[in-house]
């Protein structure tokens, strides 16, 4: 490797990054040109640049995008809501909190932006029918969606790469991470009802409209539906007994995922035109970004360097990791930023031998809950941003980030108690 | 884009199910074919999708749907078909009067149908609405006895 190789990798990193970074061309665009460039310009060799792509990762997000896309076709998502909003008569504030429980389960079993696809079309079906404003119900279930995937190794993209990466298993991630989410979940539930107050009350002409929704019409293929119950049910049993059965969490995913296409009998190409192929070339190319930056040894000198700073003190670093992660992310994209912290930490703890335990947990908690602090900060927020305003609904950054960013806050400081007390 | 097309169709289709519809949602891609004749703009959309239906429509200069054919080859055939037409009619000194009077045809069937949907229509009324209705496709019969055909390669589908 000679010192123009190392230039050249820092450089094309470096302009990549910044390109993904102010969104003037499109993420997925650049990210593959950096890549490219990468092995082009010889920093990374090809075959190294393969070495360099965690298809563990690939596999569960592929795996996980099938299941998820037969899986709403039956229906399930609308069924659910519908008998939600029965059970709390209809009453807003009861609907919310169901779809807050609703949306955060989903988003620890299914990913945070498919979640908040399914139920926040659903939610702007209730609020029309109640004559609300929908932000005060959208708003919550953005933070929720955020929250809730944070609890599991499969609930968001930077979980999935660090399970993948360090070997944590599924169960591992709901024991160590579950108890904060839903002390987190319960506090910022209270908070909503404060910040929301006079929100959630309509007139009892709605609420009667509300409830002469009929479930049974929700549910477009009831053979479909059981069957995506039981093999996601399946798939659900298998990631807690990953670990156990010696098995990668993509293995899983997959074999859910062929089942279910295999006895849904649906057209797999109907299936596959589904599949973000966008997130998984935006992965693919910044796996082979930043295994450049790892072969010309930028990340190693980082990690000494963060060595240097933080003495090796695996306390100090526990906290920078978790409050930078988390301001980060609600500015930046957390899957690029995490797909470089995680070969940079995992240098480090290699130096400083210590347990990086910790620092893992910090990375996730930071990088999942960053991203409820702006408007910018997850693809959830941009997307119900975009659902509002083509119903003639303002979330403006400003009034967004009031919100979030607080609670933020708030729900990382619950974290960095929770990591103190538990794991230093 | 995907995913908000996506959430889009979920938000929808919630409603119209509980209207009570049956929907099937179909991928499909939808195709504009545009060109122009003497000025004239005259424009398509159909879509192409795995069922092999395709939904064909002319949108310009005046909406009207063409109907929907099992094969593209017959989408571009009647295509050809139209367009081959309209040149013989843009070369004609009137043609600026025809597209007039099809797109107030157009405006009168949708006055019409406003006039049914929204208000309570007398019987005599609809009679009155029929006998002119009557006059007209007499003229048109008789217009066309009395006119040079200028078109031969397809016999024309309502005349």
């Amino acid at each position: 490797m000679t010192l123009d190789h190392i230039i050249l990798g820092i450089a094309i990193f470096s302009i990549t990054y910044l390109l993904i970074v102010t969104e003037k061309f499109n993420r997925v665009a650049v990210a593959m040109t950096g890549a490219a460039l990468m092995m082009f310009l010889s920093v990374e060799a090809q075959e190294k640049a393969i070495e360099h792509i965690d298809f563990n990762t690939i596999g569960i997000l592929i795996g996980m995008m099938i299941v998820v896309n037969i899986t709403r076709k039956s229906g399930i998502f609308e069924y659910l809501a519908i008998k939600s909003v029965k059970a709390v008569d209809g009453k807003p504030w009861g609907i919310l909190v169901l779809f807050l429980i609703i949306t955060a389960v989903a988003s620890a079993l299914l990913d945070n932006v498919t979640t908040i696809l399914l139920i926040a079309p659903i939610t702007l079906v209730i609020t029309d029918t109640l004559k609300l404003n929908p932000i005060p119900f959208l708003v919550p279930e953005i933070l929720m969606a955020n929250i809730g995937g944070t609890a599991t190794l499969i609930g968001d993209p930077p979980n999935i790469m660090i399970g993948s990466a360090t070997g944590i298993t599924f169960m591992d991630f709901v024991i160590n991470l579950g108890p904060v989410v839903i002390v987190i979940f319960i506090v910022t539930l209270f908070l909503f009802k404060l910040i929301y107050k006079g929100c959630y009350t309509c007139e009892e002409a709605a609420r009667l409209e509300i409830l002469s929704l009929d479930e049974n019409l929700a549910i477009k293929d009831s053979k479909l539906l059981k069957k995506s119950v039981v093999v996601l049910g399946f798939t659900m049993l298998g990631f807690m007994v990953h670990g156990k059965l010696g098995l990668e969490s993509a293995t899983i995913a997959i074999s859910g995922a062929a089942i279910l296409l295999f006895i849904s009998k649906l057209d797999p190409e109907e299936i596959f035109v589904e599949i973000e192929w966008n997130t998984i070339f935006f992965f693919v190319s910044l796996f082979v970004l930043v295994g450049g930056l790892e072969e010309v040894g930028a990340l190693d000198y980082l990690a000494d360097q963060l060595v240097h700073v933080t003495h090796g003190n695996i306390i100090v670093l526990t906290f920078i990791v978790l409050f930078v992660s988390a301001i980060a992310s609600a500015f930046l994209d957390n899957i690029p930023f995490v797909a470089t912290m995680i070969p940079l930490l995992s240098k480090l703890g290699a130096i400083s031998g210590g347990d990086m335990t910790s620092v893992w947990w910090a990375l996730s908690l930071g990088a999942c809950l960053g991203g409820n602090g702006t408007l910018i900060g997850a693809s959830a927020n941009v997307i119900v941003s975009g659902m509002l305003d083509k119903k003639g609904y303002k979330l403006s950054f400003g009034q967004y980030m009031k919100v979030g960013f607080p609670l933020m806050l708030i729900s990382v400081t619950i974290s960095a108690v929770y990591l103190g007390v538990f794991y230093i | 884009m995907k995913k908000i097309i996506g959430a889009n169709e979920l938000h929808q289709t919630m409603k119209l199910r509980q209207m009570g519809a049956d929907i099937e949602v179909v991928h499909s891609r939808m195709c504009y074919v545009k060109f122009k004749i003497n000025d004239i703009d005259l424009a398509y959309v159909y879509n192409i999708n795995k069922k092999n239906e395709y939904f064909l429509e002319r949108i310009k200069p005046y909406p009207l749907p063409l109907k929907a054919y099992k094969s593209e080859e017959d989408v571009v055939d009647v295509i050809a078909i139209d367009v081959e037409q309209f040149r013989n009619v843009c070369s004609s000194k009137n043609v600026n009067d025809f597209i007039e009077f099809l797109k107030q045809m157009k405006l009168t069937v949708n006055k019409f149908e406003d006039l049914i949907l929204y208000y309570n229509v007398s019987k005599a009324d609809i009679n009155e609405f029929q006998d002119i209705l009557s006059d007209l496709n007499k003229k048109i019969d008789q217009s066309k006895s009395e006119s040079e055909r200028l078109y031969f390669k397809k016999n024309p589908d309502f005349l």
